[in-house]
């Protein structure tokens, strides 16, 4: 059986610790007797909720808590990893994980290169972002009163069929030991709302979703005005129903804050994480230094956003985090990494780790992410030279294809740029692209860039991320 | 794998629950728990990268008091009290459903198929071996090929329900499963492919999908240039390359909840045309060896066999107990009642609405693809698509991209394409000249359950935008 430990505040330990640290430690020290030569555990304990409304009733409010925790162990140039939630089975797996990674390093060929970690600085101390206002200490009315003025504001048509409001909130408490000596407690917390709203004009059914969320406590939420968050949702669902369809083909395109987030999450992100790039699965491999997009364009990647819904203050190896430059000016400068792929490369670590849950293994990951500011007012004066384009707003989502260098993004909504002036409404609005190509074809961008709504990122695990960056124009652009 | 008593003490541990529960003298309660054991292997850069293996696993509680339900989870029985606690405290301000009971117990008959003893004795060892076995075949078959990344895993899941209304039941169910990403860099030029299978009885050590996945990254190099004005064509697309798109929008389409709320493009089309008259939409909750069936769905409901579109007419549709006592209390429907289609995520979510294994057929003969491809004489084949969570499950619209495409004239392929977008709405795309290949696949889905497809031939309603 594997549920023990609990992960509720009363259950917690008075050392405020949920690892028993003594015996982690010989853990640790039986698993380099064994012949690691690194190892670590890290637990992630999560006290999050969820509610939902349809309609302006409660469908559902789901509390909830778990924990888990990872024992990694790196053995003769190779991974075994055990994840479970019964922390107190833990120390029992050493033996077998060890082997484990034995195992696979017995059948690696001698061309193959063992894993090896990147130094880093060795840290035992705790770091807690607090919130202003801790949201597990929100009750269910207080939310379900948030997520009626957004209703209520979002429902305020009869065209408007349906509104589902939803929040969840998480409470995240990290631990982290390993055999070097790292011991490192971090906790931090979000928080999100976001509505879905379904419009019908006679036979024509169209929908729209919004989010407003990011690192923090209710203060989050409570700095967003939901009624014009809704308000925004309703106008956008109903300009919809009387859009035509996108036209096809190459054509100049206006991004808003929100899809230029996305774009270059999929398009430039994705192929900068440095496990992909060894893996042989990145359109950039081998070309850090050099020019890959228009010298207007800048990228970081920075958790230390305070906000950001991709925020975190340690990565889960233990790393501080820090920003990091993805672009400089156009020229590819770095790749996020984690301390294999650090190693691999021979560069600096970046604290680029992160882990869906205490139930799996750090990969290389995005955090916050966005293109610099550049030189144009406004949008209207990134319009003024297009004869015939689109102006896409707000984001479906997006995917890539980081080892051919493709990538697709969709647009909540969209409008025809005809003669320099926005003229009808549009939906379905997909574009797709080259990142090699279309980093050199963005040709514009205003001078606010800012962080967009809050996103998820899936990689076979699904962690929270922020995107954004000024209003964009992209020269030539597959639209959809 | 598992230990030989997961399901006596995840058992046990339910009815921990169910005595604090009647303790408490609540009204209806419903206690779940899952406990799952595997072992995993990831691959990259053509080599193995890890070996990794471990349990998880929970509770959930729904307590239902006068039609209102209140929700919680836990891991380990010590913080059940806390729970129940937080159940009722939600439950009390939650609207109350008019007819909304728990369901009652109903005998339901075993699914065959769904548990492999052999999987259970499947070790770290024996799927490193596997591991190699696959990076040996792709080498074999093209020496330029790489598995850039996926994996392999086996796992082993034991479930039990126990309520108040005396449904009692558990079991275990066993699944192995495969996806990999080859990739063929060479003259510089990259191309891939990620093809995968999964089943609930242990797999061939070198399933035929790792053959599709060097095959699909060979066939799309070498692109040839095409016509790039955007254009209605007619298009071929794969089990594969379909199944992403079918199943953001059909399974939603066809949930009894959203038909009656005007939020599915079918809504208001009971008894009426909205496939190709040839085609039906059966949901088996019952296949044996179904990757979503089971004996009893998400709330304890047996499951069963029903067709939601019979020779392209509408006929039935998705319905749990809540979302069915809901619609009937709000006054959008006379009467519903569950059809043993609640799903759930994991403990960790009350039941929701969705399909198990959900097959698209035609009355009509299949065809192979050369006879396919025939029909189709000009067109494109498209075996995957990027974006297809971006489609719209409301209005049935989507715009995607390919670059797994290949162009066909005169009913013959001439080669591939490096990119395109493909936009449409696949409602209307399905709704009349549809002819479906002869070799059923079995995929996942971007809702609930998996889908049953084979390669479909869409002859109108598609445009394609070469890059």
């Amino acid at each position: 059986m594997v549920m023990s430990a609990s992960p509720t505040d009363e259950h917690r330990p008075s050392t405020g610790r949920y690892l028993d640290q003594s015996k982690i430690q010989a853990a640790l020290d039986q698993a380099q007797d064994l012949g690691a030569s690194y190892a670590e555990v890290r637990l992630m304990a999560i006290t999050d909720s969820s509610v939902a409304l349809r309609d302006a009733k409660l469908e559902r409010a789901i509390p909830g808590q778990e924990v888990g925790v990872t024992l990694r162990i790196l053995a003769d140039g190779a991974w075994g990893v055990h994840s479970t939630t019964d922390l107190i089975s833990l120390p029992s797996q050493i033996e077998s994980t060890v082997r484990l990674a034995k195992a696979v390093a017995a059948r690696r060929s001698s061309k193959d290169r063992p894993v090896q970690l990147a130094e880093v600085p060795i840290l035992e101390d705790e770091i807690h972002w607090k919130p202003k206002q801790d949201v597990r200490n929100t009750d269910l009315q207080t939310k379900i009163d948030h997520l009626n003025t957004l209703h209520n504001s979002a429902a305020d048509d009869d065209r408007i069929i349906s509104v589902t409001c939803g929040w969840s909130d998480e409470h995240l408490h990290t631990e982290l030991m390993t055999s070097e000596g790292m011991n490192r407690v971090w906790s931090f917390q979000r928080s999100l709302i976001n509505a879905s709203v379904t419009g019908r004009d006679g036979g024509e059914v169209v929908s729209y979703r919004t989010r407003h969320g990011g690192e923090g406590g209710l203060e989050v939420i409570e700095a967003c005005d939901l009624g014009q968050l809704g308000e925004s949702a309703r106008i956008a669902t109903l300009r919809l129903l009387k859009a035509e369809r996108a036209p096809s083909g190459k054509l100049p395109l206006i991004a808003d804050r929100d899809l230029t987030g996305v774009y270059i999450h999929e398009a430039l992100g994705h192929p900068c994480e440095a496990d992909l790039v060894a893996a042989g699965d990145s359109c950039l491999a081998g070309k850090l230094g050099q020019t890959i997009g228009n010298e207007i364009v800048s990228v970081v990647d920075d958790p230390t956003i305070r906000g950001g819904y991709g925020a975190h203050p340690i990565d889960d190896e233990g790393l501080d985090t820090r920003e990091k430059n993805l672009i400089q000016n156009g020229v590819l400068t770095e790749y996020l990494n984690h301390r294999e792929s650090a190693h691999h490369f021979g560069i600096t670590p970046n604290a680029g780790a992160r882990a869906q849950d205490g139930l799996h293994h750090p990969l290389v990951r995005m955090s916050n992410t966005l293109i610099k500011g550049g030189t144009h007012n406004d949008v209207d004066e990134l319009m003024e030279d297009i004869q015939y384009g689109v102006f896409a707003c707000g984001s479906r989502g997006g995917q890539v294809d980081t080892g051919r260098g493709s990538f697709q993004f969709a647009a909540q909504e969209a409008w025809l740029i005809e003669n320099g002036e926005i003229t009808r409404p549009l939906k379905d609005v997909s574009v797709s692209g080259l990142t090699l190509q279309i980093l050199k074809d963005v040709d514009g961008l205003t001078r606010d860039a800012r962080l967009a709504a809050p996103g998820f990122c899936g990689k076979g695990q699904t962690v929270p991320v922020g995107d954004g960056g000024p209003i964009m124009r992209i020269s030539q652009a597959l639209v959809g | 794998m598992l230990p030989d008593d997961a399901v006596d003490r995840i058992t046990e541990g339910c009815r921990t629950i169910g005595k604090i529960c009647q303790t408490q003298g609540i009204q209806q309660w419903e206690i779940v728990a899952t406990q799952s054991y595997g072992h995993s292997i990831d691959i990259e850069a053509g080599k193995i990268a890890l070996a990794a293996g471990g349990g998880e696993g929970g509770y959930g509680i729904r307590v239902v008091e006068d039609g209102r339900f209140g929700y919680a989870y836990l891991v380990d029985l010590g913080s059940a009290d806390y729970a129940l606690k937080q159940a009722r405290d939600i439950a009390k301000v939650s609207p109350s459903v008019k007819g909304f009971v728990l369901p009652s117990e109903q005998t339901a008959k075993k699914v065959g198929g769904l548990f492999d003893k052999n999987i259970l004795s499947i070790g770290p060892e024996d799927l490193l071996e596997q591991a190699d076995a696959i990076l040996s075949e792709v080498a074999s078959l093209d020496q330029r090929a790489v598995v850039t990344g996926g994996g392999l895993g086996v796992g082993a899941s034991a479930t039990a329900i126990l309520s108040s209304e005396g449904i009692e039941s558990s079991g275990v169910t066993t699944s192995h499963g495969m996806g990999i990403q080859v990739s063929i860099d060479a003259d510089d030029e990259l191309t891939s492919s990620y093809e995968g299978d999964s089943s609930c009885q242990r797999l061939p050590n070198v399933p035929d999908c790792i053959a599709v996945a060097v095959d699909w990254a060979q066939k799309t190099r070498g692109p040839i240039e095409v016509n790039t004005e955007a254009h209605d064509t007619p298009v071929l697309m794969t089990s594969e390359g379909f199944s992403p798109l079918f199943s953001m929008v059909v399974p939603t389409a066809i949930r009894g909840d959203r038909l009656v709320r005007n939020e599915s493009f079918w809504s208001g089309k009971q008894g009426e045309l909205v496939l190709a008259g040839d085609l039906s939409l059966i949901d088996d909750g019952r296949m044996e060896g179904g990757r979503s069936a089971s004996s009893r769905d998400g709330e304890g409901v047996p499951t069963r066999r029903q067709t939601l579109v019979e020779n392209g007419r509408l006929v039935g549709s998705l319905w749990s107990t809540r979302d069915a006592a809901q619609q009937v209390a709000e006054g959008r429907i006379d009467h519903a009642e569950t059809n043993g289609c609640a799903v759930r995520g994991s403990h960790q979510s009350p039941p929701g609405t969705g399909c198990a294994d959900l097959q698209m057929v035609s009355s009509l003969k299949s065809s192979s693809q050369d006879a396919l491809l025939e029909r189709m004489q000009e067109g494109y084949i498209v075996h995957s698509v990027m974006g297809a969570h971006t489609a719209n499950p409301t209005s049935g619209d989507f715009s995607v991209t390919s670059s797994t495409l290949l162009r066909v004239e005169g009913g013959e392929i001439l080669g591939p394409v490096k990119q395109a977008g493909l936009s449409g709405n696949l409602a209307k795309a399905l709704s009349k000249d549809v002819h479906l290949g002869n070799d059923v696949r079995i995929q996942g889905s971007y809702s609930s359950g998996n889908m049953h497809l084979p390669d479909v031939l869409l002859m109108q309603g598609l445009r394609i935008n070469p890059a």
